[in-house]
């Protein structure tokens, strides 16, 4: 104990040199690295947290736009759906009236076939019997030149003419 | 530990100058860390800068655990990370570094002298009545030292003393042991027996100056815990 005191001396001189040595430190240490430092702390604790939010709404309206498109695809499709059903109506109806058309086109066509034929078989019927009676009068004119006037041949073409008529 | 110190009287003050530069090294080597740690801040921190955070949390966190009052804790932050840098410097200065000249120690650990230490205590203590009286007015503040109960009132008042000693004392007797076991090892152990004991002393020195750090980081932690226990506990309502 008397060895501490005798060292002592009492030096209240250091007291005092220590207090404006710390608040000198304290000072500097303030402006130089404790206000700077913290300082950033700070902004980085604000930036973290308007981070945090931005990410939070982000991803709110991230979702939202997800939702917005699936609905979106899913009208779209129903609308693919329509349009395919539609198109498919539409081309049966196409179908329908092609072959009924082409139906009665048929029809027409045999019609004014069988017409014109009947029209032939009339005309060559017409132009068949003129020229057999032209034959056969060639013929009968030849058989009986020698025994007929042609007093009695007229009367006879005549007869046959009437015959033809009736 | 026998050398003498050299004191100067000025202006009827004595000034031990072993402690004064001692402490002008210590608050020189301080800022001069955080200084250079802390110099180019940025939001995206670099790896300075992260020691410096680190330390600075490590402080804060003393601080919020002892004092429930924000509004002090604002205040108390940088006092608390001041004190802790300077304490612990003051604290490993003397392991590695003693500059004698004729028998007249120049440079050791401030703190091995109980003046120095005494002289945070009181600070830290002042500190502790200014925040009590800014916090509850000086009526306020005289009424606590009688809370919870009447019959408290001499028992908080020595605590006072109780407080002031055992902060200051603790830091001293942790710090000037270690000095004396070193120079002991160093000094007489050494000497004693040829060269086989200063081969021995090598390692021991090593092992002992080691735990001396140990013991000064341990030492500066607990001194800025109590610290902020006897303000926390200052303005905070029993």
């Amino acid at each position: 104990m008397q060895f501490m005191f005798a060292a002592l001396k009492l030096e209240l001189g250091d007291t005092l040199y220590y207090l404006l040595i710390f608040a000198a430190l304290l000072l500097l240490v303030k402006h130089f690295a404790w206000g700077p430092v913290t300082k950033m702390m700070e902004e980085r604790r604000q930036k973290v947290i308007s981070d945090l939010d931005q990410a939070e709404s982000d991803r709110k309206k991230a979702e939202l736009l997800a939702n917005q498109r699936e609905a979106a695809l899913k009208d779209s499709k129903q609308e693919a759906t329509q349009i395919l059903s539609t198109a498919k109506s539409n081309a049966e109806k196409t179908k329908n009236n092609i072959i009924s058309q082409a139906d009665q086109e048929a029809a027409a066509i045999r019609k004014r076939a069988s017409e014109d034929a009947a029209q032939a078989k009339t005309d060559a019927l017409n132009e068949a019997r003129d020229q057999v009676a032209d034959i056969s009068v060639a013929i009968a004119e030849k058989v009986i030149s020698k025994n007929l006037s042609a007093a009695d041949q007229k009367d006879l073409v005549d007869q046959f003419i009437k015959g033809l008529n009736d | 530990m026998n050398e003498k110190s050299v004191v100067v009287n000025v202006f009827g003050l004595n000034f031990n100058v072993t402690n004064c530069l001692g402490g002008t090294l210590v608050a020189i080597a301080v800022f001069f860390l955080v200084w250079y740690l802390g110099r180019n801040v940025s939001l995206k921190p670099n790896k300075k800068q992260n020691l410096l955070e680190y330390m600075i949390d490590f402080t804060n966190g003393i601080v919020k655990d002892n004092v429930a009052d924000v509004d002090a804790q604002k205040h108390l932050s940088l006092y608390a990370f001041t004190l802790f840098m300077f304490i612990f410097f003051m604290n490993q200065l003397g392991l590695f570094f003693e500059f004698s000249i004729n028998d007249h120690i120049l440079v050791k650990s401030p703190t091995a002298n109980p003046l120095i230490t005494m002289t945070m205590a009181m600070m830290t203590l002042l500190l502790s009545y200014n925040f009590g009286v800014q916090r509850f007015g000086a009526k306020g503040y005289f009424a606590n030292y009688a809370k919870p109960v009447g019959f408290l009132l001499p028992i908080n008042i020595i605590e006072e003393f109780t407080n002031f000693l055992t902060l200051s004392l603790r830091l001293y007797g942790n710090i000037y042991a270690g000095e004396v076991l070193l120079t002991l090892i160093g000094n007489r152990f050494a000497k004693s027996a040829g060269w086989f004991t200063v081969i021995a002393s090598v390692p021991l020195t090593l092992i002992w100056q080691g735990f001396s750090v140990f013991i000064g980081s341990i030492q500066a932690y607990v001194f800025v815990t109590l610290s902020m226990v006897y303000i926390g506990k200052k303005v905070t309502e029993e």
